[in-house]
């Protein structure tokens, strides 16, 4: 049984990651908040016997399927949306923002020109992400950036390991597409990686 | 129409370029870790609000553990201070922790065993009488006529 010691260093080393992941999915950092805060609940009330090494597959499985949820929901709620602004007045006043907008510039303290382009280079990334269809976002997300295995990925996502496979290939394909659209080719991106570090 | 063609000719190009620069399995290991590395370095950085949130969140998670953990040991207390659950063990804690569905299996027991007692009584009695009437010096039929006990009284 995890102790909650165990659970909140869990938490701490996830938490941000989480946060991002479920906000490049659902484009709102609000219902990403609510969601991981869920997805944080369930894994306390209802795993908190199981080991603590068991906590990374169950806490992707519970956000995954939470995320899924807030997407059903969300459709359900668009289209009574879509029926009844159909009666009302149409006054869309920036239901279309783009998140992107949102998004914060990050303020290091390295040079402005290197700090300028690394930053470009992640807004194009997380851009580039947020166009990906849900199945290759979730496979790419779960693979390279919690580093799971193909198997673990799999069981989380409930497909088979090719569909995995496939989807990660795709997903990587579709963003290195991307980013030589934007002028950013593999060169490019291992210079922001290694400026980065 | 030329215009046309020339952008499905770039199009084609940049796809070509692209093709040869991930069809290299390692290749894409390594960009896909690559864009790992800065999206985890850009989720480092998140507002305070959020990081607030986020740590609220957190502490409920793990009080809500705590807090479970101690009605856990609670009840494992209760079980431990002479309570009969806890000859059952572990199974006697899941008792403790459903208390309306180990009522009702309880209930359940206690019924099947009165019906079993009442079935195993009445069968009892039967065998009593057969050995009675077998062993008896009367034929069986001496004690189903109403006049037999008449006579034996009169007698």
């Amino acid at each position: 049984m995890a102790t909650p010691k165990e659970l909140s260093d869990f938490l701490i080393a996830i938490e941000r990651r989480a946060f991002k992941q479920t906000a490049y999915a659902v484009r709102d950092d609000h219902a990403a908040l609510d969601i991981v805060q869920d997805a944080m609940m369930k894994l306390a009330e209802k795993y908190g016997e199981r080991p603590a090494t068991e906590f990374p597959m169950l806490f992707q499985r519970i956000l995954q399927n939470t995320m899924r949820d807030f997407w059903r929901r969300q459709k359900v709620r668009n289209l009574w949306t879509t029926l009844l602004s159909s009666f009302g007045s149409n006054d869309a006043d920036g239901e279309d923002r783009d998140p992107l907008e949102t998004i914060d510039v990050e303020d290091d303290a390295d040079e402005p020109s290197a700090q300028l382009a690394r930053s470009q280079t992640i807004q194009l990334i997380e851009r580039a992400l947020e166009k990906l269809p849900a199945r290759q976002r979730e496979a790419f997300v779960l693979r390279y950036w919690e580093e799971m295995d193909v198997a673990e990925t799999a069981k989380i996502m409930g497909c088979s390991d090719g569909s995995v496979k496939t989807h990660c290939s795709r997903a990587v394909h579709a963003l290195a597409l991307e980013l030589k659209k934007q002028g950013l080719d593999k060169l490019g991106l291992s210079n922001a990686v290694f400026d980065k570090k | 129409m030329n215009m046309h063609k020339d952008n499905m000719t770039n199009t084609k190009n940049t796809n070509l370029i692209d093709d040869s620069v991930i069809s290299d399995p390692v290749m894409e290991e390594q960009i896909a870790r690559g864009i790992s590395d800065l999206l985890n370095n850009r989720a480092q950085h998140l507002k305070p609000e959020l990081e607030q949130r986020l740590s609220a969140a957190r502490n409920a998670a793990v009080n809500h553990l705590a807090e479970q953990q101690a009605q856990y040991s609670t009840a494992n207390q209760v079980a431990g201070h002479g309570h009969v659950l806890r000859w059952f063990g572990h199974a006697g804690q899941n008792f403790e922790q459903h208390r309306v569905a180990s009522t009702a299996l309880i209930v359940v027991v206690m019924l099947l065993t009165f019906f079993a007692v009442q079935q195993f009584g009445s069968t009892h009695n039967l065998e009593n009488s057969d050995a009675f009437l077998l062993a008896s010096d009367l034929p069986p039929e001496a004690y189903a006529d109403k006049g037999f006990d008449a006579w034996i009284e009169s007698n």
